[in-house]
């Protein structure tokens, strides 16, 4: 195993290890859904930024840079309180099994105030966008959410959430359809889930974290659940799920978002990504 | 290995209304050797004075920024779309746009970059 991966713990495949240092590797802006004009994509998607390869620059002491290497991806929201911005890997499953996703992630507000800013980033997430294949009698969507909310209105709250309520859908089309299911309600506390991360003393440090998600994409479940030294206990943990879409079967989304919670930009930044599989 | 090439969207779908002062989000593209700049008009444009130009800016830290003294005109009706290629622009990108009172576009700013 080379060096790279040997910080990952990946099933039997290797489906993506996605390294920026050779560029986006298929992460892509998130674009919400529409036709005939782009006035029809709901406003939470219309406020997403584009992703980045970043060295994470600082005004005060230059280039952060990755765990190895020169370049991470980055995404960034617009500097409004609420704002978000999230980078999405679309693939399609071929056995509906065991996958495991892992990453290396970290978080900051834009260091526009020489002050620890902690409780400028409301949160960091994750959230897969799963749909059985078409003919699985049936089939389901499901869209297993986690978040680590940081803060709220000053206050630092950090602790992990997930979202089973499914937002209200809108028919932009006969074919098309949209939901905003990153907005902020209907998130409830994993229990348990309260946890501290290393934040370091000032706006421009980041420290890396380590995440793992295991799904099984025969239940459509989320099975395990680690960051750092801490393994979550899912058992009070629930996917949101509805009747399968008519254009998403075989559906293996992986997304992160970031979302600020005052005037200013937050992001995100995420060194190497491994998806593997049984 | 291949040289890398990358479009990003980086306005999407906004109008720009005067007075004031607009600019694209900031964009990290210090990787990148070279840039080229599109704007296209997805509405009218309403140009009083007829159109403006956006000029490029740079930044060390996609804080603080500076007047690359490279300017781009912006389109003149619904449809047209203007370019501009940047080389030697360090770590940050960006287009700010200064609109007098009546002006307005709405605009999908896009910038492909290539290492």
């Amino acid at each position: 195993m080379t060096p790279e991966l040997s910080r990952f713990d990946p099933l039997r495949r290797i489906l993506c290890f996605d390294d920026f240092d050779r560029g986006f590797c298929g992460w892509a802006q998130h674009q919400g859904n529409y036709e005939g004009s782009l006035d029809t994509v709901l406003p939470g998607y219309a406020q997403m930024q584009a992703p980045m390869l970043s060295t994470l620059p600082n005004w005060d002491f230059g280039s952060h840079g990755g765990i190895d290497g020169t370049y991470v991806l980055k995404i960034q929201t617009l500097p409004q309180p609420g704002a978000r911005s999230s980078a999405v890997k679309r693939l399609t499953f071929r056995e509906a099994g065991p996958v495991r996703l892992e990453f290396y992630f970290t978080f900051k507000p834009e260091a526009t105030e020489a002050k620890l800013s902690e409780t400028d980033v409301r949160a960091f997430g994750l959230l897969f966008d799963l749909q059985s294949g078409d003919a699985t009698p049936n089939g389901e969507r499901v869209m297993p959410h986690l978040r680590f909310l940081n803060a709220r209105d000053g206050e630092h709250v950090q602790k992990w959430q997930f979202k089973r309520a499914v937002e209200q859908a809108s028919t932009i089309s006969a074919k098309t359809a949209t939901h905003d299911h990153m907005a902020d309600s209907g998130w409830e506390d994993l229990p348990g889930g309260a946890q501290r991360l290393c934040y370091n003393e000032i706006a421009t440090k980041v420290n890396w974290h380590y995440g793992r998600v295991d799904l099984d994409l025969r239940e459509m479940r989320v099975m395990g659940f680690r960051i750092n030294d801490r393994v979550h206990d899912m058992r009070g943990f629930a996917e949101m799920r509805m009747p399968a879409w008519r254009n998403l079967w075989c559906m293996l989304n992986i997304l992160f978002f970031v979302e600020t919670d005052v005037a200013k930009r937050a992001w995100c930044a995420i060194d190497s990504v491994c998806i593997s599989a049984e | 290995m291949l040289p890398q090439s990358h479009l990003s969207v980086v306005t999407r779908n906004i109008t720009w209304a005067g007075p004031g002062e607009w600019t694209t989000e900031p964009q990290e593209v210090g990787w990148a050797r070279e840039a080229i700049f599109f704007i296209r008009a997805l509405k009218p444009p309403r140009w009083p004075e007829g159109p403006l130009e956006a000029q490029v800016q740079v930044s060390p830290d996609g804080i603080h920024w500076a007047d690359l003294g490279r300017e781009m005109r912006l389109p003149a009706r619904e449809g047209e779309m203007t370019f501009l290629p940047v080389r030697h622009f360090g770590g940050w990108l960006r287009l700010a746009v200064t609109l007098p009172a009546e002006a307005e576009i709405t605009v999908l700013v896009s910038l492909h970059l290539k290492a």
